[in-house]
């Protein structure tokens, strides 16, 4: 290929008088795509407490615990801290207790906020 | 009031005050015009559109810590920006920007180009002091990097700077561009050497493709890779203001300088120095940093040449016109 | 006048820890070293004290930008184990998205190239081409880097024909877009000189310094894994191996490129030849007892995975070959006899992952320069030593200690 110094030049300039394409971020937010993994959601009636979620769960995140001695009712508590958002708990479960919502800005300074009980 | 008008004029305008305005408003531009070129925004939060960026970027250098090696030597480390910045304010004050007297004075005078010339490449040999004195491996190399470039490019400049001299035959800058204000088509017989001129303008202010002895990806830093808080802050500083210098040194030698009186004066001036700085931007945006041995083999094999080739071309037209 | 210099483990150049010890005469380097260890993260002990699922999350963290390589790599060694045969729809999803990292791997190789060499205005636009590559991956995945698609038997989302139809639109683009690269970088001289005959490494060496991807390929080995050992359903796609006979820096930049323009290709043939059916099948929990070798060939060379079951529902060993751990002997040799402008160029032409190669530490003593060599009960007194000195605070003590 031949050698032309400043081939560059006409796409720089060209760009000149377009709209930049960066997205201004906190202010202008990107729509979330329809699979994104997001926080787990958790919908304690559906739960039976089979446990496959907290066996196949990467991070060790979940903690199913059962709340009364007579019914087969169970609390969730999710250690989002931990949580790598990998969607596998929703794939596991078998009776579909769990969803994942859009949210994405989830930082917090202190760990421990991050605790979500599910009742 | 004999004593009032240097006083403005070293204090305001064109010296530190109006310096210090337009450096950062001329770094503000590029780095405006290097992001949209780049399909970016740019500088946006501070101030209008960015307007102030590098102000608050000069600021928060001043807040950081300043950092001197324990193996440097310390006064020259601290004083190396100091001095440089000095020397180009100094340079600035014999741009032809505004001119209360027509008869020589401190700041026009016959030979002033060549002081400009020299004040101008004295910042080099402080940035190999500065890498010297650091102390650190990337640091010297940068230095002795600054110092390989130099030879490159600031013989092919004085004689670009040369021959637009010899045509106007005068050293003053302020004659040279009044015989250039009068016949403005003589100002086409030195396009080789003012492309040679902003070439080599690009070389001395250390960007790319000459940003060779800084090259942050191979030697960090380079000579100023200790250097941190207000000494940093200096050297950037130092940076944008000779880039208005140079740039008005070129307006002021190829470009008919800045007639007018004061406020004319101004407009030219910025107006002038943008379009260089608009040539330099776009020099930055659509080359790639070379290597040092390319970087000398470039400016000994083409520039220098055709800096004598230009300086031909003139003493031709000047015999044909005698 | 010789002297040794230490680039790194902190260095503008290097976007991961590492250390190149050189010996420098002037601006020439002499003689080269590369130390390793910064980044070790005890990815393989980890993975033998998880479920096979839990694993496939692990092996997808080992690297950034070809995570989807490190899983998938995992994911086909186990289901050899599992004697499971995958659905075909999902084999064919699984090749796309592997097609389509390599496209945003190499994009991303394009602008790293830009940048180490200086070229800022190069690195700015293949990145924001590259982004385009990106949007698709999170538009059929749902997310931007770990896309967490393989699971045994198949992938876990299905592709509609609203994506199909999209993928296949911006493919043009991103052909018109790369081969405008390829130009820019072919053409520009300030460019081109800087990567041109820089870094050679000869067929020979090449071969006997074990190089594998690009950076073999550049050296003029037709050596590619989907092509020498088909896996997926890479014996069904036409496709060429793309080499370079130019031995240096360029070399591997044009093999990227022609790389990502038949990645073009073969993301179109799949997206036409998208066979019906399911996309998963279902896997067993436990695998028997056996060993397996899986190799992949992810946009910086081959990926190998070694893993033993035991009839348990966890892996006895997995052991990782990254790809660049196998380029570092060609980076030492490229290295010698360069000037110093070069390493970052020549470094970065192997593309490295320096954290994805990290296997080992060795701790030596700073001040004597020795090293001491452990064996396995004497680290774990040590260990068990040290653990029993720490008071932890009871805040903490839950996990992760
Ligand atoms: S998303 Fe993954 S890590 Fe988070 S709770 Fe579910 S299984 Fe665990
Ligand atoms: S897998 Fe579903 S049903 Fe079973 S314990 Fe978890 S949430 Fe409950």
């Amino acid at each position: 290929m031949s050698i032309k110094p400043g081939i560059f030049l006409p796409e720089l300039l060209r760009h000149l008088f377009k709209k930049p394409v960066t997205v201004k971020y906190p202010f202008e937010k990107d729509p979330v795509p329809k699979d994104f993994r997001g926080n787990v959601v958790f919908d304690p009636p559906k739960c039976i407490g089979c446990m496959i979620c907290v066996n196949d769960c990467p991070a060790e995140a979940i903690d199913i615990i059962r709340v009364s001695e007579t019914e087969k009712k169970f609390k969730m508590i999710l250690h989002n801290d931990r949580c790598i958002h990998c969607a596998q708990c929703v794939d596991s479960c078998p009776t579909k207790t769990y969803h994942m919502d859009g949210e994405f800005e989830t930082a917090v300074l202190n760990r421990h906020q991050l605790k979500i009980e599910y009742k | 009031m004999a004593i009032l008008k240097p006083l403005l004029y070293i204090l305001v305008y064109p010296g530190l005050i109006f310096l210090l305005v337009y450096s950062t408003f001329c770094e503000w531009f590029d780095r405006k015009l290097y992001a949209r070129m780049q399909n970016r925004i740019g500088p946006l939060h501070t101030g209008r559109s960015g307007i102030l960026q590098p102000v608050a970027d000069i600021i928060k250098l001043f807040a950081k810590e300043d950092i001197v090696p324990e193996k440097a030597d310390k006064h020259m480390f601290s004083a190396l920006p100091v001095f440089s910045l000095a020397i180009v304010c100094t340079a600035a004050l014999y741009l032809p920007v505004w001119h209360y007297s027509e008869a020589p004075s401190f700041n026009s005078f016959s030979g002033d180009l060549i002081v400009l010339f020299y004040l101008l490449s004295l910042p080099t040999l402080i940035f190999f002091l500065a890498g010297w004195h650091s102390t650190n491996f990337f640091s010297a190399i940068g230095g002795v990097r600054v110092l390989t470039m130099f030879f490159g490019y600031e013989i092919p400049m004085l004689l670009a700077l040369l021959s637009p001299a010899v045509l106007a035959d005068s050293w003053r800058i302020l004659e040279i561009a009044r015989f250039y204000q009068n016949r403005p088509l003589l100002m086409l017989v030195n396009i080789i050497g003012f492309f040679i001129a902003v070439i080599a303008l690009q070389a001395k202010l250390e960007r790319v493709p000459f940003d060779i002895p800084h090259a942050e990806t191979e030697i960090v830093g380079g000579q100023f890779t200790e250097y941190s808080g207000k000494k940093l802050a200096f050297f950037r500083l130092l940076g944008d203001i000779e880039m208005v210098v140079g740039a008005g040194l070129i307006a002021a030698v190829f470009m008919g300088g800045f007639p007018g009186g004061l406020l004319p004066g101004l407009a030219w001036f910025i107006l002038k120095t943008l379009f260089i700085i608009f040539l330099l931007t776009a020099m930055r945006a659509a080359l790639s940093r070379i290597r040092i041995d390319q970087m000398i083999n470039f400016s000994w094999r083409w520039l220098a040449p055709l800096a004598v080739l230009q300086l031909f071309i003139v003493i031709i037209i000047k015999g044909m016109e005698l | 006048m010789e002297f040794k210099v230490a680039l790194g483990p902190q260095h503008p150049a290097l976007h991961e820890p590492i250390s190149l010890r050189m010996t420098l005469e002037g601006e020439i380097i002499r003689d080269a070293d590369l130390k390793l260890g910064y980044n070790h993260r005890g990815i393989e002990k980890l993975a033998e004290s998880r479920t096979f699922i839990q694993n496939l999350y692990l092996t997808e963290r080992i690297c950034g930008i070809c995570s989807f390589s490190h899983q998938t790599c995992y994911t086909q060694g186990v289901e050899k184990l599992m004697e499971l045969v995958p659905a075909r729809r999902g084999l064919y999803i699984r090749t796309l998205i592997c097609e389509l990292e390599r496209v945003h791997s190499h994009l991303l190789w394009l602008g790293v190239a830009g940048q180490e060499a200086g070229f800022e205005s190069f690195f700015m636009y293949t990145w924001r081409d590259r982004e385009v590559v990106m949007d698709i991956l999170d538009w059929i995945t749902g997310n931007r880097v770990h896309y967490s698609m393989n699971t045994f038997g198949g992938v876990r989302r299905d592709i509609d024909e609203l994506q199909k139809k999209k993928i296949l639109d911006t493919l043009g683009l991103l052909k018109t877009r790369t081969e405008y690269y390829l130009n820019i970088g072919a053409s520009e001289p300030t460019f081109a000189n800087r990567l041109a005959g820089v870094g050679k490494l000869s067929k020979e060496k090449a071969i006997a310094l074990c190089a594998v991807g690009p950076t073999l390929r550049a050296s003029g080995v037709p050596m590619d894994v989907r092509k020498d050992d088909p896996y997926a359903v890479y014996d069904e796609i036409p496709f060429e191996v793309a080499t370079a006979d130019s031995c240096d820096v360029l070399g591997r930049a044009v093999v990227r490129v022609k790389e990502l323009l038949e990645s073009y290709k073969i993301i179109e043939f799949l997206l036409k030849n998208l066979p019906e059916g399911p996309f998963k099948v279902k896997a067993p929990r436990k695998v028997k007892e056996n060993e397996v070798y899986s190799r992949y060939e992810a946009p910086r060379g081959e990926n190998v995975h070694y893993i033993k079951s035991n009839g348990s529902d966890k892996p006895e060993r997995l052991k990782v070959r990254a790809p660049t751990l196998a380029n570092y002997a060609a980076t030492i040799a490229m290295l010698k006899n360069g000037f110093i402008a070069d390493i970052p160029l020549i470094f970065a032409a192997i593309d490295p992952c320096i954290c994805c190669a990290e296997r080992l530490v060795q701790l030596d003593n700073p001040r004597s320069g020795e090293s001491k060599v452990l064996s396995f009960s004497q680290l774990r007194a040590m260990a068990n030593d040290r653990y029993k000195k720490i008071n932890f605070k009871k805040k903490d003590s839950a996990w992760p200690f």
